[in-house]
């Protein structure tokens, strides 16, 4: 079996400020995806990572499809509840 | 193209205003090729619903907008390059305010300029819904103070 992987997650917008904090940690069984990412963010996040909602991931600054693997190391970012203009 | 700058998009905004001027005249030096022009401004609005107090309106003193840097100006820049082609505009160039933005100032301007008006208006709406929804953008409301002490 493999090792458990840690991902940090940067945060953005209401979830930074719902988090008071820029990122959460994860500990996900390896191999990760970004579905298997956001599921775990919706235990933590469930306002803003929820898979009902638009809630998207960024792996290494480009928007990850859910089938994205997620290593250990990579930057991985929550874009949900965008709203710029 | 699209530019993130820091701060509100005012005309003292050097940069900014030599991006739009120069993209702006690229457009027109097109052996009258240009039909349609059309400036959209995004103005930090003072009334807005709380939606952490019943939707109550409140008065802003301000948005602070956050970017995912580098993404943010890159996917701008991409989805100004995706509507530009799908609607064949001569130009379209967008500019969007990173930081805070007091009530009244602008935060966001979009100039499109295309061979005729109706692709020319349907592309800004387009940019604008699709700017709501895709790129990676938050803004942080900043509430008037709801009592001040005397």
């Amino acid at each position: 079996m493999n090792n458990p992987i840690t991902i940090h997650v940067l945060l953005f917008g209401n979830a930074r400020i719902h988090a008071q904090s820029d990122r959460v940690t994860l500990t996900l069984p390896a191999p990760a995806t970004a579905r298997s990412v956001l599921a775990e963010l919706a235990i933590q996040l469930p306002q803003f990572a929820s898979t009902s909602t638009s809630a998207r991931l960024a792996v290494n600054q480009a928007f990850a499809s859910d089938e994205t693997p997620v290593h250990q190391g990579d930057e991985v970012a929550l874009i949900s509840l965008v709203g710029g203009g | 193209m699209a530019l993130i700058v820091d701060g509100p998009l005012t005309e003292l905004t050097e940069r900014t205003a030599l991006v739009e001027r120069s993209a702006r005249l690229r457009a027109l030096d097109r052996g009258g090729k240009v039909g349609a022009s059309v400036r959209f401004e995004g103005i930090v609005r003072r009334n807005e619903p709380d939606h952490d107090r019943a939707g109550e309106m409140r008065d802003l003193t301000a948005l602070e907008y956050q970017t995912y840097d580098p993404m943010a100006e890159r996917e701008l820049t991409a989805l100004a390059n995706e509507i530009a082609n799908r609607h064949q505009l001569i130009s379209l160039i967008a500019l969007h305010s990173r930081g805070r933005v007091e009530v009244g100032q602008i935060s966001f301007v979009l100039t499109a300029a295309g061979t005729h008006r109706a692709e020319t208006l349907a592309a800004i709406d387009e940019f604008i819904s699709r700017l709501k929804r895709d790129i990676p953008i938050w803004k942080t409301l900043i509430w008037e103070p709801r009592f001040s002490l005397h």
